[in-house]
């Protein structure tokens, strides 16, 4: 293959693009973040509801909604799968990252199954959500993102120093600054980019 | 920007950026003297507890105040390889931040694993007055998984990311481990977690550390 030289413009301008080809692919596939924000939210503050409010017994049941984003998630995905297009290294990127990250919750679902949900679980899983959008915000350059990754490690840090029904509310918070919001956010730049 | 530029076709596109890819592999060649260095740390720590419990005597500091000591170095490699690096490739950026924020994340399990386990102790020694004997679990039982559960995320996807195998396995190799210390004892998980840390970082960091010596001396070569 002939070896072509590039200027440094061109490589940013490359870059650039490539950056922007992922944030429009996030854009687009942000409707996983938007159902798992939302139903994890959902979850949260329901759970909130039914323990701290209703004193309902069984209020972890609440949680059975992660069942809908599965199988929204196996369905999105395999819809997917059918449209081939050519991905990035930054793609890849993500695509790794949250590999590793589903993989990581269902680790962490593993040692608190033995530990017990019922003591402290949300500090760690807002953790890990920051770190997964800490690091998504900074590969595509979208500062919110990033922000809100920050913002849920502090709400970790918060979570701790509250009760175990209050956590929850940590919880919904920590989804609505690193999910929700900037997957709207990410959204509505694009569609404006796009008109 | 020129007309032509404008003007690639998508497979046109596609071969610039794999081509890319593919010179940006060709000259990422980090050397491994963190990953030993961390490896290193975290399996002599872990040995050391092991021994204080197994003998039953006690240092005058904790050891796990090593791996405070070991950023000091840390910073200064990374200072070192920062300025030898003459362009910072995308892949750099990723990896940079991933691991920056696994360091964040390291200090918050420490910090949310501690105020958990002061949280607590009251109660388990309460229980332990009340009963007559000790409580049916301990928190501190769980510490290993907890830090193995961090220490594969990074380790997997620089490993699938940067197509090293070595890294993959040892952060496939972490989590493992962290499902199995949920049903060991605190010597057993004391183990695993020493040799997750030499698996997942030392000898690759070896591994890395050899393939650049030899790019170096090639380059060298070369210039010749």
């Amino acid at each position: 293959m002939k070896e072509e030289n590039f200027s440094p413009e061109q490589s940013l301008q490359l870059i650039q693009t490539m950056i922007s080809k992922t944030k429009q692919d996030m854009s687009d596939n942000s409707i996983y973040f938007l159902v798992w924000g939302w139903l994890t939210f959902f979850a949260c503050t329901g759970q909130f509801v039914l323990k701290h409010i209703y004193n309902y017994e069984k209020h972890y049941l609440v949680w059975l909604v992660v069942i809908v984003g599965i199988i929204f998630s196996i369905y999105q995905g395999r819809k997917e799968k059918k449209r081939s297009r050519a991905t990035s290294y930054i793609d890849d990127s993500i695509k790794y990252l949250w590999s590793g990250m589903a993989a990581s919750f269902f680790v962490l679902g593993m040692i608190l199954t033995k530990l017990g949900w019922g003591i402290v679980v949300f500090p760690f899983f807002i953790m890990l959500y920051g770190l997964g959008t800490f690091v998504s915000g900074s590969i595509i350059r979208f500062r919110p993102l990033v922000i809100g990754g920050i913002v849920a490690w502090a709400l970790a840090i918060g979570s701790t120093l509250v009760s175990y029904d209050y956590q929850m509310l940590f919880g919904a918070a920590a989804i609505l600054v690193s999910y929700i919001i900037p997957a709207y956010m990410l959204r509505s730049r694009n569609n404006i980019a796009n008109k | 920007m020129t007309q032509t530029e404008k003007q690639l076709t998508e497979k046109e596109s596609l071969d610039l950026i794999a081509m890319m890819i593919n010179k940006a592999k060709d000259t990422r060649r980090d050397t491994g003297i963190a990953a030993i260095m961390w490896g290193a740390v975290i399996a002599i720590c872990s040995l050391v507890r092991l021994s204080e419990i197994h003998f039953g005597y006690k240092l005058p500091f904790d050891i796990y105040l090593l791996t405070f000591a070991a950023v000091i170095p840390q910073i200064y490699f990374s200072v070192k390889e920062k300025k030898k690096r003459k362009a910072k490739a995308y892949g750099d950026v990723f990896f940079d931040n991933m691991w920056m924020a696994f360091g964040i994340c390291i200090f918050l399990m420490i910090f949310i694993t501690g105020s958990i386990y002061s949280g607590l102790k009251p109660m388990t020694e309460e229980y332990q007055k009340l009963t007559g004997h000790s409580a049916p679990f301990h928190f501190y039982e769980f510490n290993s998984s907890f830090f193995l559960l961090l220490y594969g995320l990074p380790t997997f996807v620089t490993g699938v990311s940067m197509k090293f195998k070595p890294m993959l396995w040892g952060g496939l190799l972490c989590w493992v481990c962290c499902i199995v210390t949920i049903y060991t004892t605190v010597k057993i998980d004391l183990i695993l977690t020493a040799l997750s840390s030499i698996f997942a970082w030392f000898i690759p960091g070896l591994i890395m550390e050899k393939d650049y010596r030899k790019a170096k001396k090639g380059l060298a070569a070369a210039n010749v």
